[in-house]
């Protein structure tokens, strides 16, 4: 099994559903966004138009933040997803480095929405979750992907514009959606296998 | 612009430098990789002349190369857990390779201050065995490091390492001019004429690396020519690898008659300034790929 998203771009209204139900989900701290949805103007008066382009970690099938972490902190964990320990990881960022779509962060120190006001009980609650000096990304929400739910990015969007399976089973909606509407991959030329696919606006 | 306030600019924009090595305690690593590399030259350079205070120099470089290293970790007190995946990872390899060179290089160094006249001993020569093993990782490793950055096409280039290899022999030659004239061991006309010859390679590579981001179409390379060449990193270029990195040491070898000691050392102390703005200039010019918008249907 080898789990994946497509993202259909036609649907997506760019509401930052997705990117808000991650934060709440994973609590990540201030400027840390492992869903994020870009935003970027073309074209000009009478006819410009806004595209949008959701983002996330594509847990890409050769990823080359796999192969440059030297502590094996950032691993393969069940059906390609990609996800790094926190427990091994130095924080040397060669993986940030190496992942060409930008999807890694490094907490160099603990930061808090609401600055002197301190930490709000949920980033309390959370921060455990998150420690300094490691980096940290998407992981598809493998706590809810092991009690049977979607990723929450997936479970919240409001258009419907995310679906989630198992991209090798010809028979899945992914897989069809996929072949039906010709999906494709971000820079399919740095030959990583990205396991998150669009489809075209 | 604070860390978190840069890193918002930073990912609304399309042009997105990196900002992890080589920017606050991120200079650390580069510093880091410039004591190593130089430590990795010099040794090599003080082994062909026979200057054992090249040696010990080299291992105290080396030292702090990795103490530097460590300083820029998240977390140092993993740092260990750094040689697992030597495999796929050039971090785990130098790792691994400077280990090997402060292991046997401290151990030949120990044999040569304890037993000068057993240079010919077992105990001698397997230290030199594991800190030739480690100097030629550490010298080369390091350009890997950067090219296996598939994220930022400037420094995803073939040329790399190979211009990270010419880096630590001028430093070598560099380190080896100081040592000489403070000590006066050593041939100074040749390490001068070497100096010349590795500093040509240096700026043949760099010129080569320059010209193929620019000319190689990819639009993020072009932004890291832009910024050494004509933007945010032309000071530490002009002034720091050109003017006092080269300039500099070009004029005082081109006064005429012998070179004094001071002037000796001066090229030198100058030449390894220059690498280091140099590194620091290449290392922080690396820029992201841009993420493309699709306009329209693409087929994968
Ligand atoms: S998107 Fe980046 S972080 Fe995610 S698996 Fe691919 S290379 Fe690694
Ligand atoms: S920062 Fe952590 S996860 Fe990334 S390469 Fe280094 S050890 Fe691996």
């Amino acid at each position: 099994m080898r789990l994946g998203m497509v993202i259909d771009l036609k649907r997506c209204m760019a509401c930052y559903g997705c990117q808000m139900s991650c934060k709440a989900e994973h609590g990540t701290p201030p400027g840390v966004f492992f869903a994020r949805v870009l935003k970027r103007e073309e074209g000009h008066y009478p006819t410009p138009r806004m595209l949008f382009l959701p983002v996330l970690c594509n847990h890409c099938s050769d990823a080359p933040c796999v192969s440059a972490c030297p502590t094996g902190a950032s691993h393969y964990a069940e059906h390609g997803i990609v996800d790094i320990d926190k427990d091994m990881c130095v924080g040397c960022r060669a993986c940030m480095m190496a992942c060409p779509y930008n999807n890694r962060y490094f907490l160099d120190e603990r930061r808090y929405y609401f600055g002197e006001a301190g930490p709000t009980p949920y980033e309390e609650a959370c921060s455990d979750r998150h420690p300094e000096g490691v980096v940290m990304k998407c992981n598809f929400c493998r706590h809810r992907l092991a009690e049977g739910k979607d990723p929450a990015c997936v479970e919240n969007c409001a258009a419907k514009a995310r679906t989630f399976g198992d991209l090798d089973d010809p028979e899945s909606i992914v897989s069809r959606l996929i072949k039906e509407r010709g999906g494709f991959t971000l820079h399919p030329e740095a030959g990583t296998g990205p396991n998150v696919y669009y489809l075209g606006p | 612009m604070n860390r978190y306030d840069q890193l918002i600019v930073d990912l609304r924009g399309d042009y997105r430098p990196q900002r992890e090595w080589g920017v606050g305690r991120g200079v650390l690593m580069v510093v880091g990789h410039f004591l190593v590399g130089v430590a990795g030259g010099t040794w090599v350079m003080a082994s062909i002349y026979g200057v054992t205070a090249g040696l010990a120099v080299a291992y105290v470089l080396a030292a702090l190369g990795a103490l530097a290293h460590l300083a820029y970790l998240g977390r140092p007190e993993r740092a260990l857990g750094m040689m697992r995946r030597f495999r796929t990872s050039w971090i785990a390899r130098g790792f691994i390779g400077l280990t090997l060179f402060l292991i046997g290089g401290g151990i030949y160094l120990a044999a040569l201050l304890l037993a000068p006249d057993d240079v010919a001993g077992p105990v001698t020569r397997t230290g030199q065995v594991i800190a030739a093993v480690g100097t030629v990782v550490i010298i080369g490793y390091m350009g890997f490091c950067y090219t296996a950055s598939k994220a930022i096409p400037f420094w995803h280039s073939p040329l790399h390492p190979a211009l990270y290899i010419a880096f630590a022999f001028r430093g070598g030659v560099a380190a080896l001019l100081v040592i000489s004239a403070v000590t006066g061991v050593a041939s100074g006309a040749g390490l001068l004429e070497m100096w010349i010859g590795v500093t040509t390679v240096v700026a043949l590579f760099f010129a080569l690396e320059i010209q193929g981001a620019w000319s190689g179409g990819n639009v993020a390379a072009r932004w890291s020519v832009r910024d050494i060449l004509a933007g945010r990193l032309a000071l530490l270029f002009y002034g720091g690898t050109l003017a006092l990195g080269l300039i500099v040491p070009l004029a005082l070898l081109l006064v005429p008659g012998a070179h004094s000691p001071a002037a000796m050392a001066l090229v030198g102390l100058t030449s390894a300034a220059g690498d280091f703005f140099m590194k620091l200039a290449t290392v922080r010019a690396g820029v992201y790929l841009p993420l493309v918008m699709p306009a329209r249907r693409q087929r994968a």
